[in-house]
């Protein structure tokens, strides 16, 4: 293992409140590891905390201080445990990218603007965001399809805009809450052939929440989750080749 | 622009709330300038008033009605505070009923010009023609208010029939929004002549035309306050009524305010009517668009910015809605008046500032409609908020 992780979690805890008395231990004290270029999947099945471990590590929710251990939570080398709303909104911004299920686009927004509200978001603004924005649809296929609004656009096609979106900042961390759980088997394989591609051709470090065992497959290392505890997080065998060209996928 | 685009991407919501906006802000626009009317008058009237004391017989009222006698203005004249007395007639234009008009009546005024000896300080300016002057006294000539020269379509040099008398139109005022308007103006001798014939014939036949008026305006010596003249007169003269800008006041001034306030506080309640479904709006339109927000927090919209767009957007739908009023509104308001005219009936006045208002208004009403649904969105949790159906 390398020196400094990309992110690096230790105790991480999680409970949920869902009525007066009832509370949910979504994690039970979790230690994880994401190297600088790595492509991991966390998996598990619903209920595991494997969503909930994606919403800590990308700054969406922040793990419990209030029992066990002191959680511990680094991103580049800084400490992130107890960052304000407004510092880590900040971070997500800049330094992290995020593709959801839904795909999750603006629908009022055009493809292009859609790209471009992340950049904004992070500070780039007028013809660089633009030359920018057009940079990251021309990457993932959709050169032509930037004035298009989402409801024009297949669900294929709105997950790419969704990860033109997630990349257009050359961000250090891309999270991906099961990237292709909307999508047939096919467009499947285009998405988890793009995020590959980025990864091998850019050193791009994702981490991908997924059911899919192919998308497991697909990545370098699975992190598996069972009742709020890491079970076991294995490298994937290197025997599993991905094809890399996403015109004549066929993931079977 | 992309918010106006956005809105329109949303059509049927935006229009709704529009729609809501439009309506207070019309009332308002309407209702405001029904109420600048009614003010015009009134400060039209107390400026008419001021700095004298209008005198009429006892019966009589604001100065028209039952004859007095002349000599009294030389009695008048006479009293230690007064300056100068100018005799004048004034009676109705007509006496059938429907003259009888909101505001003030048309009215004949007779005066001999320049007998108040520039003592009077209330300006006409003249659109056309030119003012009385004391050559006219005895020939047929008059000069018409605003009102009566649209209303009877006059030019200078036009007949114009007085109680059944021909008179030619010399000159035409400009608007001054109150009593002048409807007022057309004739030398004395005969202002006194009509007034006489107007009367019932058991009492004109007694009377010698030039012998009598029908009101007197005092003006008090300089530095005498007109009540002070007044009072003098009522003295001297029990027999007299008197009035001064104050009594104006008192008598029309309380009963528009009251007025007034009913009129403001109906276009107040429509804009609270307007306000609430702004709010309305705002809040289904942020409970719509939960997802949105999520995403937009997600990757990395900060609350603020969340808060700026809502209340932007919201803003925007205020300010549409007033502007959209505030048309309509403007558009019943001429088309009243121009309607009206021809009977005399101008109800509305429609001020800049008034317009203003409205539309600032219903902007800063739309921004505080949107400012709480926004708040609400920008605490949302992005999870939660993701995970929103």
């Amino acid at each position: 293992m390398a020196p400094t992780a990309l992110l690096e979690g230790a105790n991480l805890r999680k409970t949920y409140r869902l009525g007066r008395d009832t509370t949910v231990e979504a994690l039970r004290g979790v230690d994880v590891r994401i190297e600088p270029g790595e492509m991991v999947a966390i998996m598990g099945p619903s209920g595991s905390g494997k969503s909930t471990l994606m919403h800590i590590l990308g700054l969406l929710h922040a793990p419990d201080l209030n029992h066990g251990p002191r959680p511990e939570l680094r991103f580049e080398g800084r400490d992130i445990v107890a960052l304000s709303d407004a510092e880590r909104t900040r971070i997500r911004a800049r330094r992290m990218g995020f593709v959801f299920q839904d795909f999750n686009l603006v629908p009022t927004l055009t493809a292009l603007e859609n790209v471009m509200l992340a950049c904004d978001y992070a500070g780039v603004r007028g013809p660089a965001a633009r030359t920018a924005s057009r940079g990251a649809l021309d990457l993932v296929g959709l050169a032509g399809r930037g004035d298009h609004r989402p409801v024009e656009l297949s669900g294929g096609e709105q997950q790419r805009v969704a990860i033109a979106r997630a990349l257009v900042n050359r961000p250090s961390l891309v999270l991906a809450d099961e990237p292709t759980g909307n999508l047939d088997s096919e467009r499947s394989a285009e998405v988890l052939a793009l995020l590959r591609r980025f990864n091998r051709e850019h050193g791009q470090t994702f981490v991908l929440v997924t059911h899919d065992a192919e998308v497991g497959a697909a990545c370098d290392r699975v992190v598996r989750m069972r009742d709020g505890r890491v079970r076991d997080q294995a490298p994937v065998a290197l025997a599993t080749p991905v094809d890399l060209s996403p015109r004549v996928a066929a993931v079977a | 622009m992309q918010l106006l685009r956005d809105l329109g991407r949303r059509k049927v919501r935006t229009t709704l709330t529009i729609l809501g906006i439009t309506i207070g802000i019309w009332a308002l626009v309407v209702f405001g300038s029904m109420a600048n009317k009614i003010n015009a008058l009134v400060a039209g009237g107390s400026e008419f008033y001021a700095g004298k004391v209008t005198v009429s017989a006892a019966g009589g009222s604001m100065g028209f009605g039952s004859p007095l006698a002349i000599s009294a203005a030389d009695r008048i004249a006479g009293l230690p505070g007064v300056d100068v007395v100018v005799p004048g007639v004034s009676l109705l234009m007509s006496d059938q009923a429907s003259t009888v008009s909101f505001g003030i009546p048309e009215l004949i005024e007779g005066q001999v010009a320049g007998a108040d000896r520039g003592r009077e300080t209330f300006a006409l300016h003249y659109a056309s023609g030119r003012a009385l002057t004391p050559a006219d006294e005895g020939s047929d000539v008059t000069v018409v208010g605003s009102d009566i020269a649209r209303q009877h379509n006059l030019r200078v040099g036009d007949s114009l029939t007085l109680r059944g008398e021909p008179f030619t139109v010399v000159g035409i005022l400009e608007p001054t929004l109150t009593a002048p308007d409807t007022t057309a103006v004739v030398p004395l001798a005969a202002g006194q002549r009509l007034f006489v014939a107007s009367l019932p014939t058991l009492v004109s036949a007694r009377l010698d035309p030039t012998a009598i008026a029908s009101g007197l305006t005092v003006y008090p010596k300089p530095g005498v306050a007109p009540e002070a003249v007044a009072a003098e007169i009522k003295t001297a003269e029990p027999d007299l009524v008197t009035m001064t800008s104050a009594d104006f006041d008192r008598q029309v001034g309380s009963s528009t305010s009251i007025l007034n306030a009913i009129l403001v506080g109906i276009a107040l309640i429509s804009l609270v009517v307007g306000g609430l479904s702004v709010i309305n709006t705002m809040a289904m339109s942020v409970a719509e668009r939960t997802r949105e927000i999520g995403i937009k927090r997600a990757i990395g919209g900060g609350r603020l910015r969340i808060v700026r767009e809502l209340v932007t957007e919201s803003a925007l739908i205020g300010f549409l809605g007033g502007a959209v009023g505030l048309a309509l509104g403007a558009a019943l308001v001429l088309a009243a008046n121009e309607a009206g005219r021809s009977s005399g009936t101008v109800l509305f006045q429609l001020t800049p500032g008034t317009a203003l208002t409205a539309v600032a208004f219903s902007t800063l009403l739309g921004a505080f409609a949107g400012f709480v649904p926004a708040l609400h969105a920008a605490r949302l949790d992005p999870v939660t908020a993701l995970r929103y159906e």
